[in-house]
């Protein structure tokens, strides 16, 4: 396995020349998500527990990246963080430049409404609306769409993610990966800069889990929407084209892919992951 | 977002179902609480007014502040003119000329004092329907020296149908006067008190006790109770000066009394039964939203504010309210109607000796309240539930989801 000890993602510029030096990533480099010196603790019972300890990472528009690391490494409360759903315990984290730390809980939720769409690990669908309903309903709070803009959003996704024939379906009438690629819909439609999926393919079977990953790649390649999803699966890992390792709320290593294979920019000394990885493959 | 909230109620049918029970059943027991003590506190009245009573009475100005000390000196000699005003009134069904008198009663084994009162026998028998009647015959027009005396009298003097009694008293002038009467029948009023010291003579019979010619007052029946009022405005203003009107209301220290206590009682009652609504439905309206936290945290995370989130709750509960306490107050007329057919025995009120059957009144002020209270009471369960649900961190709410 190659080992190259770029510091692509911590440093801006360095992700640039990364970036533009890489043909498979899209070309933008312009940073989506500055997250700096970012921890997160919990309380646990009389305990704090910590989730994140000093992170920094930048995000560039247009990747399709994966959080990989075991459970209870942070990658959700990463993602969660990201998506303005929970705040930063200290640190910094600015989405499209604007610092989010500052904010109240309704400048957080329109934050959220214009900038980040959600595909959860339990779909999370609301159960008493059709799927063209569960898209539809977050553009609802746009108030600059009319409604036949938002009917023709609405067409668009549900093509994209090949479900024009179920649109009146409610989602207890639909499978796993059906529910999963509403969702997906539900998250596009709304046009955010990124998307953040936790664990989209925790709850499907290998084949239905990588359909949805190959579609999310799709639109990813076709639209330049950034993805960040967290996964412990390797075979959803590979088909990233960054990867950062989390493991006991630090990154441990961030990847670049070229080709088929990882190129590792930082790595910690003790990595215990080589080995599993040698195992895995 | 109505149509949001609309759906979330269809959706969840236990859950819905069980919100709703416990509304409608709150409702309901309000609608039949309220209608029962309203159906009580109506049938003292009528009996009330339908016994002694009447609508109103017409006096000479001061006999009601004399207490009845001096009836002599407030007879009317011309009752003729206050009758063509009464017989004007709109809804008048009966007006009676009484004279009222004071004396004893005995029949040679004992005496007793005695409050009498000289009636018209064929317009008093339209007055005084709710009068039980325990032996005998009301006084007719033919008896012109019949007596109806009270339950407690015939009972210390032991006297039956046929006896003969005596009347003493002192006339206008102080001479002592005595007549014999002839017992025709026993009554009972609701009053106890009333019973032990009244007898009733025809009122030609007792113009030729007390030697005078005048009347007392005249007692006025109207064909409905929420008559009175007007019927004592009308009354007020065309009558010639000298006379007084009094209503049931302010003769009835009894009904008032007892209406009092019932209010007070059946009163609490009912804040017992509120209360156990508001817990029921609060219990309720709070495990559904409490399982649905998930749900909530989904729209949040999707960039809906707090405040959206704390609307539709309140809306759906709100919806719930409203569905519920209509059919509450169905349900509760319904019932109603059902046990006033079948009606329940009461036992007699206080001073009084016969029970009576009660039923359900469905009055609207009741069904208005219980449906307001209903409503009120699911949006108030749902405040809080809502606001926890518009506060919870997001992250918090969507960790329930697994």
């Amino acid at each position: 396995m190659a080992r190259d000890f770029r510091t692509a993602i911590l440093d801006p510029q360095a992700a640039k020349r990364v970036a533009s030096s890489d043909a498979g990533v899209a070309q933008a480099a312009r940073v989506l998500v500055r997250i700096e010196n970012v921890s997160k603790q919990y309380r646990l019972g009389d305990q704090w527990v910590p989730a994140l300890n000093r992170i920094s990472l930048n995000i560039d528009q247009g990747v399709f990246m994966a959080i990989a690391g075991p459970s209870g490494s942070g990658k959700s409360t990463l993602l969660n963080l990201i998506g303005c759903i929970d705040t930063p315990s200290s640190g910094r984290i600015l989405i499209a430049d604007q610092d989010v730390s500052g904010k109240n809980a309704d400048e957080l939720a329109m934050l959220r409404a214009r900038t980040v769409g959600f595909i959860f690990q339990t779909f999370n669908l609301l159960p008493v609306l059709s799927a063209e309903e569960n898209v539809e309903y977050p553009l609802l709070q746009l108030s600059e769409l009319s409604a036949a803009e938002r009917g023709r959003r609405v067409r668009q996704y549900l093509e994209i993610v090949g479900l024009s024939e179920y649109a009146r379906h409610r989602p207890n009438q639909l499978s796993g990966g059906q529910r999963q690629r509403v969702a997906i819909a539900r998250a596009l439609a709304m046009h955010p800069k990124i998307i953040l999926a936790d664990e989209p393919t925790a709850n499907l079977d290998h084949k239905t889990g990588r359909r949805i990953l190959r579609l999310m790649r799709r639109i990813n390649r076709q639209t330049g929407a950034t993805f960040v999803f967290s996964t412990h699966d390797r075979r959803v890992i590979d088909m990233a084209d960054r990867r950062i390792d989390l493991e006991d709320g630090e990154i441990v290593r961030l990847g670049i892919r070229s080709g088929k294979e990882w190129v590792f920019a930082m790595e910690r000394v003790d990595d215990l992951s080589d080995d599993n990885e040698d195992q895995d493959s | 977002m109505l149509k949001l909230a609309l759906r979330n109620i269809l959706r969840q049918r236990a859950r819905t179902g069980l919100t709703l029970a416990a509304i409608v059943l709150g409702v309901a027991s309000l609608v039949i609480s309220g209608g029962f003590i309203e159906d009580i506190l109506l049938q003292l009245r009528e009996a009330t007014i339908r016994s002694q009573l009447g609508h109103l009475q017409v006096y000479k100005r001061g006999q009601f502040a004399s207490g009845g000390r001096h009836p002599y000196d407030f007879l009317i000699d011309n009752p003729a003119a206050i009758e063509r005003v009464v017989d004007a009134l709109p809804g008048m069904v009966a007006r009676a000329d009484r004279v009222s008198f004071s004396g004893l009663i005995s029949n040679g084994s004992g005496e007793l004092p005695m409050l009498g009162e000289g009636i018209e026998p064929e317009r008093e028998a339209r007055i005084g329907s709710a009068m039980t009647l325990l032996a005998g015959r009301r006084l007719a027009v033919e008896d012109a020296f019949g007596i109806m005396v009270g339950e407690g009298i015939a009972n210390a003097l032991k006297l039956k149908i046929g006896d003969s009694v005596d009347l003493l008293l002192s006339t206008r002038e102080g001479a002592l006067n005595t007549l014999d009467f002839k017992v025709v029948g026993v009554f009972r009023s609701l009053s106890k008190e009333y019973d032990a010291r009244a007898v009733r003579v025809p009122l030609r019979a007792a113009q030729a006790l007390t030697a005078t010619s005048g009347v007392n007052s005249v007692v006025v029946l109207l064909a409905d109770t929420r008559l009175t009022e007007r019927a004592r405005a009308d009354l007020d203003a065309r009558l010639p000066s000298g006379f007084e009107v009094k209503t049931w209301q302010e003769l009835a220290d009894f009904y008032n009394n007892t209406a009092a206590l019932y209010e007070r009682q059946f009163g609490v009652l009912q804040v017992i039964i509120l209360v156990m609504v508001l817990l029921s439905v609060a219990n309720s309206v709070n495990m559904t939203l409490h399982e649905r936290t998930p749900e909530f945290g989904i729209m949040r995370a999707l960039g809906q504010t707090g405040r959206d989130v704390f609307r539709l709750a309140v809306l759906e509960t709100a919806l719930l309210g409203m569905i519920g306490a209509a059919l509450g107050v169905a349900a509760g007329s319904i019932l109603a109607w059902i046990i006033s057919a079948i009606g329940i025995p009461m036992p007699p009120p206080p001073n009084s000796e016969s029970g009576f059957i009660a039923s359900v009144q469905v009055v609207p002020k009741v069904l208005a309240a219980a449906f307001g209270l209903g409503f009120i009471a699911s949006i108030g369960a749902a405040l809080l539930p809502a606001r926890r649900l518009a506060r919870i961190p997001v992250v918090e709410a969507l960790r329930r989801a697994i």
